[in-house]
């Protein structure tokens, strides 16, 4: 398996993909983190990781914020193998 | 109705959950969960309700209740536990089905669960002919209870039959929408049941999980959702050759998502049109009409005061009703639409009434505002919608917002939460006195009231 882009995505990452959705600007994109946002940021996160996330429903309410995000995406990508 | 469900051969495949469901393994399914629910008590004319996750218990649960002759009541397996026994307390069924054990990770389309049935003493059995019973907010009072009857549901299945374009026998329908609600259940399941269409959930509700269900088969595939779901395709991915078209409903779709579906996989998005009350009433399943609707067959609508009208032959709300949703054989919709006289094409507008749709599940702004409002914490509060919902209250004396997301997550599923709280220091009034709903006047005060507790 390729994982592309090699690095868990930044704050500044996930706050574009964040703004895909709806069209909005990153600077119309909150903190706070709705529900279909998190289903957005873990399905485009698959995409551009090639990867399957393993989710609880723990670890999904830590994706409430977008620091949580990010903090969960980087423990879910540095525990997935490369090649 | 029931029998028809149920009728083909016994190794068509009808489901794909994980695997292949022939009709024969979910008759003995349906067989099996009738056994539990008579052993719960549940006889002809008694009433059942369902608070399960999309699962195949689910399935054979429904149609178990149905072959007994009961009435069902649906509930949505999000609501938070004082949601449902507020809805179990209003519609007083004698059987509440649960899931005993259920697995199923956050992104799944479905879930493993196992059926679990209990009496209730304080049930009552069913006092009209319906069904099926379903809750939707009332923009004001109490929740609505929806009715329908088997008949009309057969009309309903009726309807998606003469739809050329619906996929039939030999096709696939890729689901992505709940079968709690009136898409899924009837355009998804039933319609799939009773046409002999494969359904099909995908494992995960990804854009990668959605495109692996539709290459899962060579037969040609529509994938029914909810807009969200095509803004997920259209972000990459490869060519799905088996897919025919998706068709979204549930809440307006954005004007330029049609063309970039098209663009991605050079086939229609199509859009429909429903109510819980009727079901489907109106379809572009081409999407050559976009942003307009067509009438479904056997279907007459009106335009009147800029509100959508749907002839319907008996109202269908049951307990206490609001008088003015039916009125002489017509069903006020509470859209505001345009009608060309032309062709009778239909273009809707929007919500006339404080409900908004947050990835297609329905939310009533004046419930999440009546239950932010009660809250011992809260003094006086307004809740807004304008991408998001949002709340602007003023704390009592000594409570936090902290206190305010807990007591909201204990009365309130998680899709009617506000999603930002703005602590003010006064709400802002109008020159009469009465809190405005202004939303300059919401942010500026929110701009200049001080920190809030966290």
């Amino acid at each position: 398996m390729t994982r592309y882009p090699p690095e868990p995505p930044g704050r500044e990452e996930v706050v574009t993909i964040l703004a895909k959705l709806g069209d909005r600007t990153p600077d119309d994109v909150t903190e706070q983190i709705g529900s279909l946002e998190v289903a957005w940021l873990i399905s485009e996160v698959e995409q551009q990781y090639h990867v399957t996330l393993e989710l609880s429903d723990e670890t999904l309410a830590q994706m409430v914020t977008i620091s949580g995000a990010v903090a969960t995406l980087a423990d879910l990508l540095s525990g997935v193998p490369d090649g | 109705m029931q029998h028809e469900l149920l009728a083909g051969q016994p190794d068509d495949r009808c489901i794909w959950m994980g695997g292949p469901v022939p009709r024969g393994e979910l008759a003995d399914l349906v067989d099996a969960h009738q056994r539990l629910l008579e052993s719960s008590g549940l006889r002809p004319g008694g009433t059942a309700a369902l608070n399960l996750p999309p699962s195949l218990a689910y399935i054979a649960t429904l149609l178990a209740a149905w072959r007994i002759g009961a009435q069902v009541s649906l509930l949505d397996h999000r609501l938070v536990p004082h949601e449902v026994d507020k809805a179990l307390e209003r519609l007083a069924p004698q059987v509440v089905v649960t899931a005993e054990s259920a697995t199923s990770s956050p992104m799944a389309g479905y879930a493993r669960a196992a059926a679990h049935a209990a009496a209730r003493s304080e049930g009552r059995p069913a006092a009209t002919p319906h069904v099926l019973i379903q809750l939707s907010s009332g923009s004001t009072g109490p929740s609505k209870v929806i009715a329908r009857t088997a008949a009309d549901l057969i009309d309903e299945l009726g309807r998606y039959a003469k739809l050329s374009e619906y996929p039939g026998s030999g096709e696939r329908i890729v689901l992505l929408a709940s079968i709690v609600h009136v898409l899924g259940l009837v355009g998804g399941l039933l319609h799939c049941l009773h046409a002999g269409t494969e359904l099909v959930y995908p494992e995960r509700l990804t854009a990668d999980g959605i495109r692996a269900a539709v290459t899962a088969s060579t037969e040609p595939t529509m994938v029914l959702g909810v807009p969200f779901h095509a803004e997920l395709l259209i972000t990459g991915g490869h060519p799905l050759p088996q897919l025919t078209r998706m068709v979204v409903a549930g809440e307006l779709t954005r004007p330029w998502l049609p063309g970039a579906f098209r663009d991605r996989y050079g086939v229609p998005l199509g859009s429909m049109y429903g109510m819980t009350e009727l079901g489907v009433i109106a379809t572009d399943l081409s999407g050559q009409h976009a942003p307009a609707v067509a009438p479904a067959p056997g279907m007459s609508l009106r335009v009147a005061d800029g509100e959508l009208l749907v002839k319907m032959a008996a109202s269908p709300y049951v307990g206490i009703v609001d008088e003015t949703r039916w009125v002489d054989g017509w069903l006020r919709t509470k859209d505001a639409a345009t009608m060309d006289p032309a062709t009778g094409l239909v273009r809707i507008l929007g919500r006339l009434d404080s409900q908004i749709s947050i990835g297609g599940l329905k939310v009533d702004l004046t419930e999440v505002e009546q239950t932010l409002c009660a809250l011992p914490e809260v003094e006086s509060g307004v809740v807004a919608y304008d991408t998001e919902i949002e709340a602007y209250l003023v704390l009592q004396p000594g409570s936090t917002v902290s206190d305010v997301k807990s007591a909201l997550a204990e009365q309130l599923a998680p899709y009617k939460r506000p999603r930002q709280i703005h602590v003010l220091e006064s709400m802002p009034r109008t020159t009469t006195g009465k809190i405005t709903r202004s939303r300059a006047a919401l942010r500026a005060a929110a701009s200049a009231s001080p920190a809030a507790p966290s």
